[in-house]
């Protein structure tokens, strides 16, 4: 199984520019420009990246993040989630860049290849940031649903938290 | 879809604005409530530990700017070649169904958002997000196509998350693809109860029984014969 999946990411290169090359694409010219827009994009995470980052070592540093992981730990254990993984849950719908500084935290902390860790890679893919795509997305769209689809959302991402941490489980 | 972001910009804007002031708010308590008990704990652990997580952030975008790098450069092999229409073609039909429209352009855009989304590569798939979710507000059945597309983009099924399964290679974890096979249920677990729950709640055509649907009716038909 593993090597199945070892195999996916040279198949779909190989298959890509095999195919691009036959349709006449120049390969080489088409995957640089696309690796040109790259770079903006990461510089414009970065800045949140950095601030978030900083703010979750003096979470750690002060002791308030354990401190707030032991008010909520009844909760999360009741649901079956680690309360390693707390600080993830709880800024993954409100910031993208936030989370992904919280989840490199998380790998490092535990070690890439623990239970916690793969938990936090598969809670961190289980969805997108819910309040950032409600904000931008929907910008000047009133519709009477929307608070109703922001519900449903947020359902369903604590619903995918609690079977992420099941399935990380038994898988 | 610079069409979309420019015509729409200062609505974007202003939303941004209102997302980011509440983000401001969570930031500036937060920081402030851990700086003050570090006062009183340790006041020396303060400068380390905003050095070490500046570091730690560059050290991560730097990897982050790998991966993007690789399958950005993927992607638009893909736009050139075709490949992304093909895909987008090929959900047409299942998307059509979904959000009930037969609009060609606000399908096309949807369907580009969410093959995006399929690799996990979040950021590069707000242009199209922005630009289908305009569109999808002007179909005749606008007020359920929205918020499917919204429960969509919150629970975006993974195929193959990208960005985390570079970021484990770069961290050297011994099994890095092991993770997929748990996204790809999870996200599919979630992204079905999301549309449930939507198609429950949030009926496609509107209740009759409820006089305040009546207007509503009247104005879908209208739209549609347009």
């Amino acid at each position: 199984m593993t090597h199945f999946f070892a195999l996916i990411v040279p198949l779909i290169f190989l298959l890509s520019f095999s195919f691009a090359h036959f349709r006449k694409v120049r390969v080489y010219d088409s995957y640089a420009a696309g690796i040109k827009s790259a770079p903006p994009l990461i510089l414009s995470l970065f800045p949140y990246i950095a601030a978030v980052t900083m703010l979750s070592m003096l979470l750690t540093v002060s002791g308030l993040g354990a401190k707030l992981a032991e008010w909520l730990s009844p909760i999360f254990s009741f649901l079956g989630i680690p309360q390693e993984i707390a600080p993830l849950v709880l800024i993954k719908p409100l910031s993208g860049s936030g989370s992904i500084a919280v989840l490199s935290d998380i790998l490092e902390r535990y070690g890439v290849d623990s239970y916690i860790s793969r938990c936090a890679c598969v809670v961190y893919g289980s969805s997108e940031t819910v309040f950032y795509i409600g904000a931008v997305y929907f910008a000047g769209i009133k519709r009477k649903k929307f608070n109703a689809a922001l519900v449903i959302s947020l359902v369903s991402f604590l619903a995918s938290v609690i079977f992420a941490c099941f399935l990380c489980r038994i898988m | 879809m610079f069409y979309a972001l420019s015509s729409a910009k200062p609505v974007i804007f202003r939303a941004l604005t209102a997302y980011i002031i509440r983000m401001n708010i969570l930031f500036t308590a937060v920081f402030l409530i851990c700086t003050a008990l570090l006062l009183f704990n340790a006041p020396e652990a303060f400068l380390p530990a905003l050095i070490d997580g500046a570091g730690k952030s560059a050290t991560l975008c730097l990897s982050l700017l790998a991966t993007y790098a690789l399958w950005m450069g993927l992607m638009r092999v893909w736009e050139d070649s075709g490949v992304a229409r093909g895909i987008s073609r090929l959900l047409k039909p299942v998307a059509r169904k979904l959000f009930r429209t037969d609009d060609d352009e606000a399908l096309g855009a949807v369907c580009m958002n969410l093959s995006v989304n399929l690799l996990g590569i979040s950021g590069a798939t707000t242009p199209y997000g922005v630009k289908a979710a305009k569109l999808l507000d002007k179909t005749p059945e606008a007020e359920y196509a929205s918020a499917m597309f919204f429960v969509l983009n919150a629970t975006s099924l993974q195929l193959f998350p990208a960005s985390i399964v570079a970021m484990l290679t770069s961290m050297h974890s011994a099994n890095p693809t092991s993770i997929i096979l748990p996204t790809l249920f999870t996200t599919l677990f979630s992204t079905l109860l999301g549309c449930t729950l939507t198609f429950l709640f949030i009926r496609p055509k509107s209740k009759s029984k409820q006089p305040v649907s009546a207007p509503k009716i009247l104005k879908t038909k209208g739209v549609s014969m347009r």
